[in-house]
């Protein structure tokens, strides 16, 4: 490594003290001196509070202030110390779990005598002692462990989340220390700096006399325990530690602060926000050109005002801020609170959704981000992980070929077949070979339970399958004893000798153990791999064709395979090839690299055995849940790291592409770059043909085309992308799926990436919205991601149910927010007029701060239980989504509709209200609690018609509002030193108040009700035809059941293999005459297809070009 | 699938993995609340509804602006302009002039009463363009000072009218010291009719806002006089001419009570009204207007409500109609699927 390196010296606590920091975890943000200063700069940077400051700054100065500065700072200091509030609480409690951590105690050796200190105490270098079922209090370097071999296991599941247990050596030159000697170990590593990768680490260790083995003993990750593990099966591990502590841990490292994610109704509402600004600013400058014009021609005019000759410098400023001022209730100070409450709110209704618990885990769906719930609504690409996300990762072994014979075939179970069994019985010497190699191939650990069942612990879910299947058929793997596997085969028990593991690599696809029949001394290599790593390394004259076939035909079955194969080694062979394996293993350059060579030269001359297939069953639910969201108009792009076959396969059987004539696979394929620009291209052409036809088109491609097309060939790829509501990418990395990602969202769709594995982390937070599976791959998606969900298809209810809701009820509140706002405002405006354009408020400080913060933000706030429609009729018909997605709840226009609404309830309150009280009963203070009680009035009316479903706390706080706004103002009326005293009983008592106020409620809510009558009657919208058809009981369209049916992939699979034998030899034709590489597969026109046919018909006319219209 | 595969590796920690009793207690409580299943009425707007909703406004609306209507046209309103009258036509020219020149400005005007008017008869001052709700002029006034005799120096807020010679102005700021100040007398045929000038202002204002026990100081002996004086003996709790004039109005125009005639006046009678004519409003081009008048139970003559009433019954009756024709003419399903474009087109 060229990087920046240190040094730590072990059992050496002068030298280190002073490096590097203690193991104190500090997750805190703020410490109690600069929490206020903090806090506040991180307010303040945004632009609504700093306008907001400015504007309450400017209300201090009282030759401008319109109304008492108290009507701005008290909401302003309420709004800043709720989130203050908020912020310090969090805070709190991550001081409370810092400090738990912190103080746990831990053993140490320090100068050979062991203690217990406090974690925060411990620094680099010194040695940590674990006794089994501790937690590992900082990463550590294994110096020894109770197991003679230097093996200890750990849990990693707060790391990855990956609950198997994990194996981790000694290193090398420590191996066989005494545990005394262990005390007073000392020595050097040099390692890199910290960096989060839980995955590397790459170090040496040396020892100083009289520990001296070899110079330098290199270190992997293999040799560490990181902190947060657990130390399970081993009396007692020791290592050296910390190695790295504190918050310089990879677990440390790691913890970022993610990036705050802006939905796009944010996004929306503050473009609203801006423009509103913009209006305002005009309205002032207008306002304040004529108040100063009025003021020069007539206010000199007016001796009682006594207007001085010469004015302040400032002069001409005064009028225009005082509007300013009354003008800056146009941008609702509540709005934010508002906003922030009800988003926790829709959360809060995620994570107790009891639709969306896991009934086999009672894990519920958790909204870890709180702030995007209406991006779920909007949602128009969804991109997915195949394995674990579409299928349940719950591996079991269904068919085998074994030298050409297919068991499992008739029943769908090889465990079950008849022949197979007999052949077992029969002591068939492949079965049994082939039976073995499942049983001992592999690094699985069986532990023996208390009750005496074995249960293993392995690390791939394919091992754990094979092996379970081995155990029942008869070959059971009982114990792995030091180097010593034994296995059971009927009642006899057979041993072998591990010699040496083969281990897997994502690059070689296979992995082999070489071991020794203890009863023979015959070695032999046992391989299994990926078909493509083992069939071309068949010894000569072997014939693949069979294996070959049984791969196909078990891909398109959706199954995953591998090849069993295996060699007999001569012992020379085995000894020569040893000695160069273990060189290279020990090799500090390219080690791998030189590993994969070794290996591949053993590797070699096999004798393929037969393929196992797998069965990986798709979730509940799943094809149902695409169908429903594709329906929606929600494209979807699968992206597996698996095989194309596997993919295509588990595409169709979910839903995902349809079948011929409808649907179309487009393959981009290609290895060079001109093969993938003519692939490409030809693809693209098709789609731009096949858009005008409601076809169902989606494309296929491979990792490495994808690489190239993507780098390479962006702008037509990107084309592609738009065009094509249905992709399959398979053989992608990580970092391709979140490109894949980034490029959607480049194109100004909002993405939702769900997944359920480390794989996925990437592309869950690249993705606007990361939706994380907590399933058997582990928690780390479900950690990364906003929300995290049990089953795939709870995304069903997400989307439709929350994420519709919340969009629905968000674009409401924001709306309304702003138009009650304005009609105060555009009161103010008005009276402005009749008062001189001088700046005089109608109302007085008190009435305005309530307006503002109770009277009409209390009643919008139950809108968050607001449902137009109920969420069966939303499941029936998902393409209602679609409002959603197009933004057509809260857009300019919608907008533009509030603002003309405020405007004209502004003009009527203001009109009915200086001309009932004209003449004798011109009393201002009367006239602004006229037109007050107007406004609130007709806001509980509006609220009353813009409500689609009641419930009693709609009803309480709309109404119980209204009353409110009586007993407050009432209470005021008794305070003789307020400005209302009297007025509100005053009011009360007069017949010309509740006739204004009637006449209010009449001619403010005719004409809308009116029209709004004649919208929904005569050009309603998909919302208010669906809306009537439900409450009126009126002929609802009936889908079918849209329940998930009881579908088995046996049956289907297995009508599939019989009435389509054809299929296992993909039928390749050319799509136009002169393009013979780009191709389109056929599907056939099929009996089991037409399951399919009636559901997708619907979807295919409602394409996203509906957007459009 | 298998039920006799044994358990995966997973339950081996169970016990003893700390995440996994966490995560089974947050299994959520079940509440009709937190399931957003509380019972909800679902109105919609069903033809039925809206004609008769409207129906319903027109039926009660229109009755009642006939009865405001009504109330309205029974009062007696009589007004007279004098602004323009009371100056004598030499001094026409230069009105400002005339009513800032010290001297006599009585002035009388006959009044001729069309409608027997039933007592009490209101007496008001009209003025016209007259902005007491301008932001300098409606700010201007110290309310604790009015209250209370210990407040006498709060005249922060009074500006410019807040000290006349370094002493604070009792009542201080513009309202005060602009207050109106022309006089009326009354008398018919020769006979003095009696004026009753106490109760015309707010009970609570006397009671609660005017200081018994304040008395006007300083008031109008600066250099610049603006309106009437005050009687420097009496608190202002009993100048009700000074608390009619502070309840500033919101309009540009507005009455304010002068009096109430005790006495009913009979159609054909001759008022004849001794004024002094001292206010100033030449220099804005302001209107003077003495108003007679009675009140309705809505108040006094003022037509806007029983318009307004008619006009909206009347638009919701026309609505409704209009509502209830389209919908014989045209009925349309409510909630017909066909109008989902999906289903209309499939493929």
């Amino acid at each position: 490594m060229i990087m920046m390196k240190r040094f730590v010296y072990i059992n050496d606590d002068q030298v280190s003290h002073e490096l590097y920091c203690d193991n104190r975890i500090s997750n805190r943000k703020y410490t109690i001196l600069n929490f206020l200063p903090k806090n506040l700069w991180e307010q303040f940077s945004r632009f609504m509070n700093q306008y907001f400051l400015l504007i309450a700054c400017l209300q201090l100065w009282p030759l401008i202030t319109p109304v008492n500065p108290a009507s701005t700072w008290g909401p302003l200091i309420f709004i800043f110390s709720v989130s203050a509030t908020k912020e310090a609480w969090d805070d709190y409690n991550r001081y409370l779990s810092d400090k738990k951590a912190n103080e746990k105690k831990v053993w140490i050796v320090k100068n050979g005598i062991k203690k217990q200190i406090k974690a925060q105490d411990i620094h680099v270098g010194s040695i940590i002692w674990l006794r089994e079922n501790d937690e590992v209090p900082c990463d550590l370097v294994l110096l020894g462990s109770s197991d003679p071999q230097g093996l200890c296991y750990v849990e990693t599941a707060a790391l990855d989340g990956e609950t198997d247990l994990k194996t981790r050596v000694v290193s090398s030159s420590c191996m066989g220390i005494d545990s005394e000697l262990l005390h007073k170990i000392k020595g050097v590593i040099e390692c890199p700096n910290p960096d989060k990768d839980i995955r590397r680490f790459d170090a040496n260790l040396r020892l100083f006399p009289p520990f001296i083995d070899n110079d330098v003993c290199p270190l992997t990750i293999k040799n560490t325990i990181l902190q947060t593990c657990y130390l399970r099966n081993t009396e007692w591990a020791c290592g050296v530690a910390p190695f790295f502590s504190g918050n310089e841990t990879k677990l440390g490292m790691s913890r970022g602060i993610p990036e705050p994610k802006l939905t796009a109704m944010d996004a929306m509402i503050d473009k609203l926000t801006g423009a509103i600004f913009i209006f305002q600013i005009v309205v002032v400058m207008v306002l304040g050109v004529a108040g100063n014009v009025w003021k020069d021609t007539e206010a000199k005019k007016l001796w009682y005002v006594e207007y001085p000759h010469e004015g302040p410098w400032f002069e001409l400023l005064i009028i225009p801020l005082r509007f300013e001022l009354l003008c800056s209730i146009m941008i609702p100070i509540s709005i934010k609170v508002s906003l922030d409450l009800v988003k926790s709110l829709y959360a809060k209704f995620i994570d107790w959704d009891e639709k969306m618990v896991d009934e086999e885990t009672s894990i519920a769906s958790h909204a870890t981000n709180t702030a995007i719930s209406e991006d779920l609504g909007q949602v128009e690409y969804i991109l997915t992980d195949k394995t674990g996300t579409l299928t349940e990762n719950k591996m079991i072994f269904r068919r085998c070929c074994i030298n050409g014979i297919f068991y499992g075939n008739d029943s769908g179970d090889a465990l079950k077949d008849v022949e197979l069994l007999n052949s077992i019985e029969a002591g068939s010497p492949d079965v049994i070979r082939f039976l073995t190699i499942m049983a001992i191939c592999n690094t699985v650990i069986p532990v023996q339970s208390k009750s005496g069942a074995i249960l293993y612990k392995a690390q791939s879910q394919d091992e754990d399958a094979l092996v379970h299947a081995a155990a029942k058929l008869y070959m059971v793997f009982l114990n792995r004893n030091a180097n010593i596997l034994e296995i059971k085969f009927n009642s006899s028990s057979i041993q072998y000798e591990l010699l040496e593991t083969l281990e897997f690599t994502s690059d070689r696809k296979r992995m082999s153990v070489v071991v020794k029949d203890c009863k023979n001394g015959k070695i032999f290599l046992l391989s299994k791999g990926a078909d493509e790593s083992i069939l071309p390394y068949a010894i000569a004259g072997q014939q693949t064709r069979a294996f070959v076939e049984a791969v196909e035909h078990y891909a398109q079955m959706g199954l995953r395979t591998l090849c069993l194969a295996w060699r007999e080694l001569m012992n020379d062979e085995y000894r020569e090839w040893s000695l160069s394996f273990k060189e290279a293993s020990s090799a500090l350059v390219d080690r791998e690299w030189r590993l994969a060579e070794i290996c591949q030269r053993i590797e070699r001359d096999l004798q393929v055995l037969g393929v196992t297939a797998i069965e990986d069953r798709l979730q509940d639910g799943v094809p149902e849940t695409i169908e429903t969201l594709r329906k929606a108009g929600i494209n979807f792009w699968m992206l597996t790291g698996d095989k194309q076959d596997t993919a295509i396969q588990i595409a169709r059987l979910c839903n995902f592409i349809s079948p011929e004539p409808k649907g179309q696979l487009l393959m981009i394929n290609g290895k060079t770059e001109d093969e993938v620009r003519v692939s490409l291209e030809r693809v693209l052409r098709t789609m731009r043909i096949t858009t005008s036809e409601p076809k169902d088109v989606a494309f296929v491609v491979d990792g490495w085309a994808l690489e190239i097309a993507v780098t390479r060939y962006r702008k037509a790829f990107t084309e592609l992308a738009i065009l094509s509501r249905t992709a399959i990418c398979c053989r992608v990395t990580p970092s391709q799926k979140a490109q894949l990602v980034q490029l959607l969202k480049s194109c100004d769709y909002r993405t939702l990436a769900i997944g359920d594995g480390g794989n996925d982390v990437r592309m869950i937070q690249q993705a606007d919205i990361g939706v994380g599976i907590s399933g058997r791959e582990g928690l780390q998606a479900a950690r990364a991601a906003d929300y995290s969900i049990g089953k795939f298809r709870f995304l069903r209810r997400l989307i439709l149910v929350h994420g519709r809701y919340s969009y629905n009820r968000t674009a409401f509140l924001s709306q309304y927010s702003f138009y009650k706002s304005l009609v105060i405002c555009f009161i103010q405006i008005l009276f402005s007029f009749i008062s001189g354009v001088s700046g005089t408020s109608l109302f007085n400080s008190i009435s305005l701060m309530a307006y503002n913060v109770f009277y009409t933000s209390v009643p919008v706030l139950v809108s968050v239980l607001d449902k137009d429609l109920t969420e069966e009729t939303v499941m029936q018909h998902p393409q209602i989504l679609f409002y959603c997605q197009a933004g057509r709840l809260l857009n300019p226009s919608t907008f533009a509709g509030w603002f003309g609404r405020s405007l004209f309830h502004a003009i009527v309150v203001f009109t009915i209200s200086i001309h009932s009280y004209a003449y004798e009963k011109s009393e201002l203070e009367e006239v602004s609690l006229v037109a007050l009680s107007g406004c609130i009035w007709l806001q509980a009316f509006v609220m009353t018609l813009e409500t689609n479903s009641f419930t009693i706390l709609q009803h309480i706080a709309i109404w119980g509002n209204l009353a409110a706004f009586y007993v407050i103002n009432w209470i005021f009326s008794t305070i003789p030193s307020s400005g209302m005293y009297t007025i509100m009983f005053r009011l009360c008592r007069e017949p010309s108040y509740w006739t204004a106020i009637f006449l209010t409620v009449a001619a403010g809510m005719g004409p809308i009700v009116a029209l709004k009558y004649f919208r929904y009657t005569y050009r309603p919208s998909k919302i208010n035809t669906l809306q009537q058809a439900e409450r009126l009981g009126g002929p609802i369209l009936s889908l079918g059941s849209i329940e998930p049916q009881a579908r088995t992939i046996e049956r289907e699979v297995s009508t599939l293999s019989i009435a389509q034998p054809k299929m296992r030899n993909p039928m390749y034709e050319p799509l136009l005459s002169d393009s013979p590489n780009s191709t389109r597969r056929s599907f056939g026109p099929g009996t089991p297809f037409d399951f399919f046919q009636p559901q997708t018909r619907l979807s295919a006319g409602y394409s996203r070009n509906c957007k459009d219209n | 699938m298998d039920s006799n595969t044994p358990p995966s590796s997973s339950a081996a920690a169970g016990s003893a993995d700390p995440s996994a009793a966490r995560r089974n207690s947050k299994r959520p409580k079940y509440s009709r609340f937190t399931q957003q299943e509380l019972p909800a009425c679902k109105p919609i707007l069903t033809p039925g509804w809206v004609i008769s909703s409207f129906m319903l406004v027109s039926i009660v609306f229109i009755p009642i602006g006939v009865a405001s209507l009504l109330a309205s046209h029974n009062v007696v309103e009589i007004v007279d302009r004098y602004d323009t009258v009371c100056i004598p036509e030499s001094a026409r020219n230069d009105k400002v002039n005339y009513i800032q020149s010290p001297g006599d400005k009585t002035c009388t005007r006959n009044i001729t009463v069309t409608k027997h008017m039933k007592k009490p008869i209101y007496v008001y001052y009209q003025l016209d363009n007259f902005y007491q709700n301008h932001r300098r002029y409606v700010k201007s006034r110290s309310d604790a000072q009015l209250r209370s005799n210990g407040s006498a120096d709060d005249v922060s807020s009074c500006e410019p009218e807040d000290k006349s010679n370094g002493q604070p102005i009792v009542p201080c700021g513009l309202i005060a010291w602009s207050l109106f100040n022309d006089t009326y007398d009354f008398s018919r045929n020769g006979q003095q009719l009696s004026l009753n000038k106490k109760g015309i202002s707010w009970k609570s204002d006397r009671e609660h806002k005017f200081g018994k026990n304040v008395f006007p100081r300083n008031f109008q002996n600066g250099s610049l006089i603006g309106g009437g004086s005050l009687n420097s003996s009496l608190p202002l709790s009993e100048q009700e001419d000074l608390i009619v004039w502070m309840r500033t109005a919101a309009l540009p125009t507005f009455r304010k009570l002068y009096g109430k005639i005790e006495d009913d006046l009979q159609a054909n009678d001759v008022i004849m009204v001794t004024l002094e004519n001292r206010y100033n409003t030449y220099s804005f081009n302001g209107k003077k207007k003495l108003v007679l008048s009675t009140a309705s139970w809505l108040g006094g003559k003022n037509d806007f409500l029983g318009i307004a009433y008619l006009t909206v019954g009347g638009l919701c009756l026309f609505l409704a109609m209009v509502f209830t024709i389209l919908y014989l003419v045209k009925p349309r399903q409510l909630g017909d699927p066909s109008y989902l474009s999906w289903n209309r087109n499939p493929g």
